[in-house]
């Protein structure tokens, strides 16, 4: 995990704002709100948002979405699986929250390049709050098994208060789906 | 191993029986005459405030069918110097008696398993209550709770087997109020199976569910099952491959062409029968689907619902206002009128351990108990690798259990 923002590349901030654009769709929608978007050589190819309400699946968050629209995509262009992979070992994640323990682990079993969050994520987060997904790398522990992979950079804090604000006006204008927050406000982190 | 067991996998990783941790006591052997009111008296001066479990005498038998006893006089000091560090009390009981002090061992903490207990009272006698939670079984199943746990993972494991001819993992959700199965899924991470559009997968969905509960017997457990396979592959290593959550980042190295199979690196079972169980909750229940109606979460009715299911939360379809509410709707289980939010109450059977990313999924979709048959050294996030189950920040925790499988089971045909 990085310090704040200065020594990123100057577009982190547009991205992460997409991000945000799409955590205010979220917000719109009645959900937590969470937003991200994947980008390929300084592009945007998918963006996501959290839909955890209206699916009634608490794993749809953002990433999770963004990741199955890309997979979509590539299957309709029939892509294989390594090619898949090569790609994917080439995207970076914006994201409004640190990714939590499963999202973290599903950026790490797809192989993503690079994470930049926003807030950190005290209750789940799986980029150093909770558990420190991204930099696992380990020997598998039975032969032959895969080996693991690499982990990937994570740079968190980038427009932070931003995020933090979007769970404050969610949680305060009254959540009708979610807990109460048991915590003040500006810890909640829902993803 | 030739028979069912059902083993808690706790929320701490077990220390080693033997490696407990000890501290130093000061004890003496006693006349067992004066043993009642030696205890009686050192229970009053010198009370072991942080060594509850640890008993105060121990016994042991010696030649010629006498028994010797030995009494706890105090703790001993960090420093050398015992004797002048003891209190005048126990002192002058010790001159009074003309007991003969030693420095012993006892275990620091209180064992948290019977194995720990059994290693504890080598050392010192010490007493063991076995934990009490608030989530059924972590204190033992019953015979009737044990069968049906034992029946459903005979399920899951058919499940693994019959899929695609290559072992792969299989996922149960099952609602143990009514012992009824919600959802079943198979690992998709590499699969010929191609999930058809929404609306097909919802109504195949419950079309399945209402043929398992017509096909089901009282305990919702289907009989006619085939199974193709003739062993079970957890000693051949090369057929588990096909098991997304012993090997997560292996989707990217298929070499064979998967052009016309449906894969999808991050659709293991687990994730695929909560998305399966999330469908079936949305045909069942489609007006909570509208927005301005409400559903709650309570998460700290789960600690102090104190282990009954019936008090299970349940939403209210028309009207919920308020938290008493929840309770008076705890009865019955699948009605149309209630329904449980998210997976709360539900028991997941898996075959094998999930990785970290299964395992998370099913504390964000608050499934109250999880059941696996085979370890996962690999990537297990219950218990082998990481233990999330012992993660306190998250806001809800599971129960989680390892069923020990007979062999024949596993290699048992059709």
């Amino acid at each position: 995990m990085a310090s704040l923002g200065e020594e990123y590349p100057d577009d982190t901030h547009t991205f992460m704002l997409l991000a945000i654009e799409q955590a205010k769709v979220a917000m719109d929608c009645l959900e937590v709100p969470v937003g991200c978007v994947i980008v390929e050589d300084g592009k945007v190819i998918a963006s996501g948002r959290n839909r955890t309400t209206e699916t009634r699946n608490a794993t749809r968050h953002a990433e999770m979405e963004a990741i199955d629209t890309l997979l979509e995509q590539w299957r309709e262009k029939r892509l294989s699986q390594s090619e898949v992979a090569k790609t994917f070992s080439k995207c970076k994640l914006y994201v409004t929250c640190e990714p939590c323990i499963m999202c973290a682990a599903a950026l790490s079993f797809i192989g993503i390049k690079e994470v930049f969050y926003g807030c950190a994520n005290d209750k789940f987060g799986g980029c150093g709050s909770i558990l420190s997904l991204h930099s696992s790398s380990s020997e598998p522990l039975i032969r032959g098994g895969a080996p693991r992979g690499e982990g990937f950079k994570c740079n968190g804090g980038i427009m932070a208060s931003e995020a933090v604000s979007l769970f404050r006006s969610f949680y305060e204008q009254g959540n009708p789906n979610a807990p109460k927050p048991h915590r003040p406000l500006a810890q909640q982190a829902t993803q | 191993m030739d028979t069912w067991q059902i083993l808690h996998i706790p929320d701490n990783p077990p220390i080693a029986p033997d490696q407990q941790p000890t501290v130093d006591v000061i004890a003496s052997l006693i006349d067992p005459e004066f043993a009642n009111t030696l205890v009686r008296r050192l229970n009053q001066i010198s009370p072991l405030e942080n060594l509850r479990h640890v008993k105060r005498v121990k016994k042991k038998f010696v030649e010629g069918g006498k028994t010797q006893l030995s009494v706890i006089l105090c703790l001993a000091s960090e420093n050398g110097n015992q004797l002048e560090s003891m209190q005048n009390d126990v002192q002058e009981l010790m001159n009074s008696y003309k007991l003969s002090p030693f420095i012993t061992k006892v275990c620091k903490y209180a064992a948290l398993s019977k194995e720990e207990w059994e290693e504890q009272c080598k050392i010192w006698p010490t007493s063991y209550h076995p934990p009490t939670y608030n989530i059924d079984g972590i204190t033992g199943f019953s015979e009737e709770d044990s069968q049906s746990v034992f029946r459903f993972m005979k399920y899951a494991i058919q499940l693994a087997k019959s899929s695609d001819n290559l072992v792969v993992n299989a996922a149960v959700i099952v609602d143990p109020l009514v012992k009824q199965v919600i959802t079943t899924a198979c690992d998709q991470t590499c699969s010929s199976y191609s999930p058809a559009n929404k609306i097909t997968l919802e109504t195949s969905c419950c079309e399945k569910l209402e043929a398992f509960i017509s096909h089901s017997d009282s305990d919702g457990i289907l009989n006619h099952e085939t199974v193709h396979s003739n062993s079970f592959p957890d000693k051949s290593k090369q057929l588990c491959t096909g098991v997304s959550c012993l090997y997560p980042w292996q989707w990217a190295d298929q070499q064979s062409d998967m052009s016309s199979c449906y894969w999808h690196p991050l659709r293991h079972a687990a994730i695929v029968a909560i998305e399966s169980s999330a469908a079936r909750d949305r045909y069942l229940f489609p007006s909570l689907g509208k927005i301005q109606d409400k559903s709650f979460e309570m998460d700290h009715m789960q600690s102090s619902s104190a282990g009954s299911l019936a008090k299970r939360q349940k939403t209210n379809s028309t009207n919920v206002h308020s938290d008493d509410n929840l309770d008076a709707n705890g009865e019955g289980s699948s009605s149309l009128s209630v329904r449980p939010y998210l997976c709360t109450g539900f028991d997941m059977y898996l075959v094998w351990e999930p990785c970290i990313m299964c395992a998370m999924a099913l504390v964000h979709q608050r499934i109250r108990r999880i059941f696996f048959a085979f370890p996962n050294p690999n990537a297990g996030a219950l218990g082998s690798v990481r233990r999330l189950q012992g993660e306190r920040s998250l806001n809800h925790h599971y129960a989680v259990f390892r069923v020990l499988v007979p062999q024949q089971i596993l290699s048992r045909e059709g």
